[in-house]
């Protein structure tokens, strides 16, 4: 190995040259960076961006196939060694979960007796795109995804992307066959949400750490919010439908709520994302509707008609 | 085409940094290859990696990774002007000697990476996640520069 370094002449000629072309390519990044930076949004970024992703799918396709079926096949190592006590903690949870459904199942029911009511309008659902992740930036202060969907299957920029466990992040950069997501962890993500029971409102705030920070709107009164409440999507700024899981409040730190997220960022594979319109609302048509409801029988028995009566 | 393995070799470790390779399910970083790739051949044979491969070598990472465009490359560039600075001390030093100088560059471009990241986005970054990154590679960086040794004396040199 020592003898590597002995030609110490290696090159010395063209030294001055060499030094010279290496400072006007520091520069030339240089002024990249800045340029890039004062117009992250040019059309000319963006475009280069998105087709760089676009020849990259594929190749990541590739390669990210033979690394999806090798950890498949190994699994997590720690499985093996704790299958006894994983099987008594899966039936536990069987258990819980079945109360859970019974529960799904009566509310479900309770819900499409009022859903028949005349004056309810049922919100669009989301359809979804489902697509692998074929690439990830491993870098400390960028958090992003590749996935296999894009422009040509109907995903746009600012959809939200989702998993089996929750809100993964939204849609940053969309070339044709591929797009880029940025995950809630990076500096970069802001994702409107509320705490439930608290029902406070706030923006989640990425922090490059494994647990994303709630900043809330109205900072003069202590915010009402305790560990373990749930944290959604509120739905504002009108690009993510309302009620997506997000994660749970672990604790509070300088007004700000901590939160551990549902989706786990080294198991995310397969993740779908949410093509969601909302509703467009009209103002004069919607009092129209709401103006015949009231003439449609409610008047007359004095009060809003909630319960049975009201269906067909 | 023996020249531009170096370069090949620097790409090939920016794809390995944008797969989802998740060492030891998410608990090891991706070591940072463009940088062992970078600081090697800049020892030992800098005309094999000149600065515009270098410059793509970071462009690319930048691409794929999503970051502001012309911060890896400059990080890279930094690295081997540093490095060309010191290279008649490395030059015929001892392996371990420049493994300690390998992990001082990896300080360097961590720090500089660091203030860059915490100067465009207006706050102090949490450093830890990317010393941690820059750790494992520096501890996997004897591994690579010995089978890059190898390949430059036995295949790039010779015939």
């Amino acid at each position: 190995m020592d003898v590597l370094g002995q030609n110490r002449r290696e090159g010395l000629g063209r030294k001055a040259n060499s030094r010279f072309v290496l400072l006007l390519m520091m520069l030339v990044s240089a002024v990249l960076l800045l340029s890039s930076l004062y117009s992250a949004e040019a059309s000319v970024f963006r475009k280069a961006r998105e087709s760089v992703i676009d020849a990259a799918a594929p190749v990541l396709e590739v390669l990210a196939r033979p690394i999806a079926y090798i950890q498949g096949l190994v699994g997590d190592v720690r499985d093996y060694f704790n299958v006894l006590e994983q099987n008594q903690a899966l039936r536990e949870e069987n258990a819980e979960l079945r109360q859970w459904m019974n529960e799904a199942l009566h509310l479900r029911e309770t819900i499409a007796v009022y859903e028949r009511l005349q004056t309810y309008h049922a919100p669009p659902e989301a359809t979804p795109i489902d697509g692998f992740v074929i690439g990830e930036s491993n870098d400390a202060f960028a958090r992003s995804m590749l996935v296999n969907a894009g422009a040509a299957d109907g995903v746009r920029r600012g959809q939200a992307v989702v998993d089996d466990m929750g809100l993964v992040g939204r849609i940053v950069e969309v070339g044709a066959h591929a797009s880029r997501l940025l995950l809630l962890t990076d500096i970069q993500s802001r994702v409107p949400v509320y705490v439930e029971e608290a029902g406070v409102e706030g923006i989640l705030v990425g922090r490059t750490k494994a647990r994303p920070a709630i900043r809330f709107t109205e900072n003069s009164d202590p915010i009402p919010f305790t560990p373990g409440q749930r944290v959604m999507t509120s739905g504002s700024g009108g690009t993510m439908p309302r009620g997506l899981a997000v994660g749970v409040i672990a604790g509070e730190r300088d007004g700000e709520a901590i939160v551990d997220l549902y989706a786990n960022y080294a198991r995310t594979r397969m993740v779908r994302i949410l093509v969601y319109e909302f509703p467009a609302f009209e103002p004069a048509s919607a009092l129209e509707t709401m103006a015949e409801d009231v003439e449609g029988g409610a008047v007359e028995s004095g009060a809003i008609v909630v319960g049975p009566t009201g269906a067909d | 085409m023996k020249a531009a393995t170096p370069t090949l070799l620097g790409l090939l470790g920016v794809l390995l940094l944008a797969l989802p390779l998740r060492l030891f399910y998410g608990g090891v970083p991706t070591p940072i290859l463009p940088l062992v790739v970078v600081f090697f051949w800049s020892v030992y044979a800098p005309d094999f990696l000149p600065s515009p491969s270098i410059f793509a070598i970071g462009l690319l990472q930048d691409f794929l990774t999503g970051g502001p465009l012309g911060l890896w490359p400059a990080v890279y560039l930094f690295t081997q002007y540093i490095v060309l600075s010191q290279r008649s001390y490395f030059l015929g030093r001892e392996q371990r000697v420049v493994w300690l100088g390998f992990a001082f560059a990896a300080a360097a471009a961590s720090v500089i990476l660091w203030l860059a990241m915490s100067l465009l986005s207006g706050v102090l970054l949490p450093i830890r996640g990317l010393a941690f990154q820059m750790a494992t590679t520096a501890l996997v960086y004897p591994v690579f520069s010995g089978a890059f040794s190898h390949l430059h004396r036995r295949v790039l040199v010779e015939s």
